[in-house]
This record gives C-alpha cells, sequence and structure tokens, in this order.
C-alpha cells in the first residue's frame, strides 16, 4: 500500500503543535498539507458542536484527500490527512495520540500550547501510526 | 505527675521551659537558662567520664534520672542531641513513652512549622495545647 | 541487621506516617523546579538551590524519623546507609534503594535509585542535560542535612540520573568528617 498520511497537532490558538508525517512521502504536497489542515480547522469548530464525541471522522475533503479531527477537551486538535477512509483504525491511533499528548503535557519542563520537540514523543507517535494506520 | 518540662538545643541553650503544676516553683528566666546551659555541660561531661562500654555497644548517652528526696529529673536526649527534661515526683520510675511523645510533638509543631527556627525558643500555641493534654492525660 | 531496619522502615511506613496524593506532590515538585530555572536561568544555580533546599529540609526532618521510630545511634558508616535507604528513603518517598559501590576505606557509598518518584511525568529538555540539571538534586541537600544533624559532615551529589539518559540513578555519599559537638565549651 502506497498510503500518505499527513499529522499534525494544533493548539489552542490554531498554532501547529507537532506535526509528522508517514507512509510515502510526497515533497511538493509539504505546504499544501499545512494549508489543507489549517482551511479544515473552521469545519472542526463547526463540526465538534454536532457531536458529543471527540472524534469528529472526517471533517473536510479536498482532491484525493480526506481530513480527520479529533478534538480534546482543552479544545486542542488532533489532524490527520488521509486518503483511504478508515474510521475506526483512524479513532484507536488519535485515542492513543490523545494520551501520549496528555502525558506530555505532565511534564513539568512543557508549556502548554508551545511546539512538542520531544524526540521521545516524536517516536511514539511513529510508532502508534505503523500500528494503526500503515 | 509531671511537674515540670524543660528542653534543650544542641548547644545547651533552652528552647522550652513550662511548669504544669503548683507545687513547683517558677523558675526566673535568667535561673531556667542557667539550669539549661549547667545540665547540658554535666550531661556532656558524664556520658565522658562512663567506664568504657564493652565492644559493639553503643557509646554512654549520659544522664538519664537524677533522684532526689523529693523528685527525679528525667533526661531524653535524641540522636539529634535534643534534651527533653521533665521534673516528676518520686512515683514516676519510667518516663521514656511520655518523653518520646513530647519528642514527636515538638517534630510535628516546631520542626515541621517552616517559620520555625532551628535552635530557637518555641513559641507554638498549638504545642502549648498538644502538650498540655498530653502531661494531663499522663 | 539489615533485615532489621527494612522491617522498621516498613512498620513505620505502614502505622506511622501520613500519606498525601503522589501525583499533588509530583507536580509540586516538577513546578517548583521549572520556576527556579526560569528564575535563575542558570542550571548550576538551580542545583545548589534545590541542595540548599534539601537541606533545610533533611536537618528537620532526621528528627521526624527518630521520632517515630525506635532507631538508636549507628554503630558505624555501614549502618547509617542501611538506615538512609531502608528506612529514610522508605518513610518519605516507598521506595528503598540499594547500597552499592563502597570505597575501600569505607567513607563512601552511592545510594542506586532504581524508581525516583519525583522522575515520573518528567522529561529533561535537551538544553537542561546539556548543561548538567540534576533534576532530584533536593535529595543530595536532605542527606546531607539529615546526616549533619547526627554529627556526620558529607559531601552528596547525583552522578548518574535516568532522566539525563543514564540506565540509573546513583547517588554518591562522602563522608569528610564526624563532628564531635558533645564536649561542652570551656567556661572560660
Amino acid at each position: 500500500m502506497s498510503a500518505t498520511y499527513y499529522f499534525a497537532i494544533v493548539g489552542t490558538n490554531d498554532s501547529p503543535l507537532y506535526e509528522a508525517e508517514f507512509g510515502v512521502q510526497r515533497d511538493e504536497s509539504k505546504y499544501l498539507n499545512q494549508f489543507v489542515v489549517h482551511a479544515a480547522l473552521d469545519l472542526v469548530d463547526d463540526a465538534q458542536f454536532m457531536s458529543n464525541a471527540c472524534y469528529l471522522k472526517t471533517v473536510d475533503r479536498y482532491n484525493d484527500w480526506n481530513v480527520s479531527a479529533y478534538v480534546a477537551p482543552s479544545n486542542t486538535r488532533l489532524m490527520l490527512l488521509h486518503e483511504a477512509k478508515a474510521d475506526e483504525a483512524i479513532r484507536l491511533f488519535f485515542t492513543d495520540c490523545h494520551e501520549l499528548y496528555l502525558k506530555t503535557l505532565l511534564n513539568p519542563f512543557y508549556e502548554s500550547n508551545s511546539p512538542i520537540q520531544s524526540q521521545t514523543f516524536d517516536a511514539k507517535v511513529n510508532t502508534l501510526a505503523k500500528k494503526h494506520l500503515l | 505527675m509531671i511537674h515540670a518540662l524543660f528542653i534543650i538545643n544542641r548547644s545547651g541553650g533552652l528552647i522550652y521551659h513550662k511548669n504544669f503544676s503548683q507545687h513547683i516553683v517558677q523558675l526566673s528566666s535568667n535561673e531556667a537558662l542557667i539550669f539549661a546551659g549547667t545540665f547540658h555541660g554535666i550531661h556532656a561531661l558524664a556520658s565522658k567520664i562512663s567506664p568504657a562500654p564493652k565492644r559493639d555497644t553503643p557509646r554512654d548517652t549520659g544522664i538519664q534520672t537524677i533522684d532526689t528526696k523529693n523528685f527525679r529529673m528525667h533526661c531524653f536526649q535524641t540522636p539529634t542531641g535534643i534534651k527533653f527534661i521533665a521534673v516528676t515526683d518520686l512515683m514516676q520510675t519510667q518516663l521514656t513513652g511520655a518523653l518520646g511523645k513530647m519528642y514527636m510533638l515538638y517534630c510535628d509543631y516546631a520542626l515541621k512549622n517552616p517559620f520555625y527556627n532551628l535552635e530557637m525558643p518555641i513559641r507554638s500555641e498549638m504545642f502549648d495545647t498538644k502538650l498540655l493534654q498530653l502531661v494531663q492525660a499522663h | 541487621m539489615e533485615k532489621q531496619y527494612k522491617t522498621i522502615g516498613e512498620d513505620a511506613w505502614k502505622n506511622n506516617v501520613e500519606k498525601v496524593n503522589a501525583e499533588l506532590f509530583i507536580f509540586t515538585y516538577g513546578s517548583l523546579v521549572v520556576q527556579l530555572v526560569k528564575d535563575y536561568e542558570d542550571y548550576a544555580a538551580v542545583n545548589k538551590q534545590l541542595d540548599k533546599m534539601g537541606y533545610n529540609i533533611g536537618v528537620r526532618l532526621v528528627d521526624d524519623i527518630m521520632a517515630r521510630t525506635s532507631l538508636e545511634r549507628c554503630s558505624g558508616f555501614t549502618a547509617t546507609a542501611e538506615v538512609i535507604s531502608k528506612v529514610g528513603f522508605k518513610l518519605f518517598l516507598n521506595v528503598a534503594p540499594s547500597v552499592a559501590s563502597w570505597s575501600a576505606d569505607g567513607k563512601e557509598f552511592s545510594l542506586i535509585v532504581d524508581d525516583n518518584p519525583l522522575n515520573d511525568f518528567c522529561e529533561l529538555p535537551p538544553k537542561a542535560v546539556q548543561d548538567g540539571l540534576w533534576y532530584s538534586n533536593v535529595l543530595c541537600g536532605v542527606i546531607r542535612g539529615a546526616l549533619e544533624m547526627m554529627q556526620m559532615q558529607t559531601e552528596v551529589e547525583f552522578v548518574r540520573d535516568v532522566l539525563r539518559g543514564d540506565d540509573t540513578s546513583e547517588i554518591r555519599v562522602r563522608l569528610l568528617r564526624m563532628l564531635d559537638e558533645e564536649v561542652p565549651a570551656s567556661d572560660d
């Protein structure tokens, strides 16, 4: 499978805290990814009031891309760009990532809403992606 | 019954003094200080003149009781060098238990108060109250 | 002997010690360290402050141990090491670090802290690792302060810390000299 994923965590002030790509890398889409995710944030804002769940499923579409979102209670948003539809796998991925993000918040040296630079975090997200997505 | 209590710090300064009965004369603060200093010195010397202890037994810790015709004085020294000295009647042969509890009160209400300076006189209402309860229950 | 200290420590932990929520304690310590880092902007200074705070805690806490347990004065530095581990750490952190790496003259040993509760949730930023922050340095101060009240002057420092990527955390304790305060000052 030549699936491509782009994952981003967006802080409460709409700034990116973390981004990662999994699967086949496509250089030309790097900025496009950010752009698409950013554009979808408005739709997340709308969609979150239609549902009680944190996981909002697919909120936007752009060409072949689907944008799925997960809104944490703190209004931090986990966003995933993907091609294939796989609601359940993505939900699990989001839930695990959310937990990982919470652990990061517990670190006294991490300031909330600041970019996540920890390499351990990065490695763990990649493992989760392999487990659920790839 | 316990007539009075003195607490002496590591360097022989009096940090607490209280009478609990009518039967004992209130020492002036100067007299109390002299008592504390003198006792501290004698206590230290007493542990020094103690005959050499057998091997593997801990060093002598100094005076534990002083008896007179009318009263008995009990001294309990903590490993950190604080002395609790109680003046009791002659009926009282063992006081280690009560003095140990006083040590706990000292920890809880003096030492654990971040505003209490080590080696300084204890001025804590809570300590007074709890100590009085302990003495009365005794 | 070692067994006996273990029992004393465990008994006291079960019956005689007030417990506090671990997360509350860990987060309080975490934010304290981070605030120090922000205020001093120098990791060496932070280490020093933590050690100072620890010292002030140690000189008070040691009496608490003595009042709550039936410990006698230790017969030697070997026994002291066991008491620190089996009673001291046990009572306040509910861990019992192992005592290891004695020096030939018996005046230096290491405490191997496998499971330091203060480390929970914490991940040091690379800058802190590089500039030598010892996150749990407060423990060194506590040990130093406590031993000083027992007439032992010591030097205590971290030499390894899992938070900095080492395989375990190790605190080195070195006895400098015995202070003898029993002798009263001369009268003149």
